[in-house]
């Protein structure tokens, strides 16, 4: 009995392994398929649909590509170039980062209280909120010069060796800074140095090659020319200084001292060959002072 | 014997007062590149270069005495001074964490990271009032 008992439970055994191991072998399931059946939600959608869960996964979906697409944006933009008043800003101090050495401006100077002599004659002709940056330079091989700054503020470079020679107040100095200003905001600066590459990359994406720089190197070597070379013409510097007369007519006290200020430039100039070149540059204080002198009476 | 005891504690609270230090809070560099000075003076020497958004340790410390233009920080291993108009309470929005592809391509050299921190310590900045 006992041995009729054994042989049926190992055939029955037999029967249920063969079977398991069969059924395994017939269905078996790739990952994709089984993760397709936890994603596809066709056998039950009226009942997710009822529930709203369908629209919750199209948000979400809707949000995934939204956040896929900000990445690949943000991705992008680092391969971008800077805007052109970014680029501005960044050539001229890159500018004066290069020529550090020439124009030696990282020296200890005496505090000739400009900022607030300057900004009291910016104030004083109702400019305001403009932001000036002032660097003076240890050199007389560069007299002066006007370069555009970050988010619209100037940068002015002014030589201390020059001060010194002409022994310029504190109102002359802010009047000769108040011309560069003035020669700035006409933008003969930037159309002078300014390149079409400048244009055509500026705010551009460069997704996939290298940024081309020779735009930066066309750009500092134009601020060479502009500020060593080629300087303002006469067109330019007429008008310059009929603005100049114009807005100091109304205080007589700053009228005079900006014509007190060209008779001495024009002196010293004419008798100091270390300045040969400012003449140049700027033509001409003697120029200046016949346009701006007043009209002689005939009787 | 009175008198030994208040010497030895008041030299005690002299001792205790000088090392006082408060860290104020951390601060974000702002100009594009910066250097942490050796003395509260734009010419001094520089301890190191630092770049826009580097993140700087305010000290208040009652051993160093500083301008009120001046702040005393602490950047890796340099402690030393920068100028607050430099420091900002948030993450500033920096050129060459803006156009990051743009400005390493540039490829500067150390003499140039230091002369433009430099730069900035020499402007007379200003700004007129709004009207």
């Amino acid at each position: 009995m006992i041995i009729m008992f054994r042989a049926k439970l190992a055939f029955t055994s037999f029967l249920l392994l063969s079977f398991t191991y069969g059924h395994c072998q017939t269905v078996p399931k790739l990952q994709d398929e089984k993760e397709l059946e936890v994603v596809d939600f066709k056998s039950i959608k009226k009942v997710l649909q009822q529930d709203g869960l369908s629209q919750a996964a199209q948000q979400k979906k809707k949000q995934v590509a939204v956040l896929k697409k900000e990445q690949v944006n943000l991705e992008q933009g680092r391969f971008n170039y800077p805007s052109e008043a970014e680029i501005w800003g960044f050539v001229s101090e890159y500018w004066l980062v290069k020529n550090a050495q020439i124009l030696g401006w990282d020296f200890e100077k005496p505090d000739y209280g400009i900022e607030d002599s300057f900004k009291k004659t910016l104030e004083g002709m109702g400019f305001y909120q403009k932001k000036f940056k002032i660097l003076l330079v240890n050199t007389p091989s560069l007299v002066r010069a006007s370069m555009p700054g970050n988010e619209g503020e100037m940068i002015l470079l002014l030589s201390v060796p020059f001060i010194r020679s002409l022994d310029l107040s504190k109102l002359e100095i802010s009047i000769l800074l108040l011309e560069d200003y003035f020669r700035l905001e006409a933008g003969y600066f930037k159309k002078s140095v300014g390149t079409e590459k400048l244009k055509k990359l500026a705010g551009t994406n460069f997704t996939g090659s290298k940024p081309d720089l020779s735009m930066i190197q066309e750009l500092l070597k134009n601020y060479d020319n502009q500020i060593n070379k080629k300087g303002y013409s006469f067109q330019q510097q007429f008008e310059v200084t009929k603005k100049m007369d114009a807005f100091l007519k109304a205080s007589p006290e700053l009228w005079n001292a900006y014509f007190r200020l060209l008779q001495k430039l024009q002196s010293f100039l004419k008798t100091n060959v270390q300045y040969k070149d400012y003449i140049k540059l700027y033509p001409s204080p003697e120029m200046q002072l016949k346009w701006i002198s007043p009209d002689e009476k005939v009787l | 014997m009175m008198f030994i005891l208040l010497l030895s504690s008041l030299l005690s609270f002299a001792e205790t007062t000088s090392t006082d230090e408060k860290i104020v809070g951390i601060f974000y560099m702002q100009p594009l590149f910066g250097h942490v000075h050796q003395s509260s003076v734009r010419t001094s020497a520089s301890l190191t270069t630092i770049q826009c958004a580097h993140p700087v340790k305010v000290i208040e410390s009652s051993k160093v005495s500083v301008s009120p233009e001046w702040a005393y920080v602490q950047v890796a291993e340099y402690r030393g001074f920068i100028m607050k108009q430099f420091l900002s309470e948030k993450k500033p929005d920096c050129f060459q964490g803006k156009y990051p592809k743009f400005f390493d391509a540039l490829n500067m050299d150390l003499a140039e990271l230091y002369y433009w921190g430099r730069l900035y310590d020499h402007y007379v900045q200003g700004e007129t009032r709004v009207h």
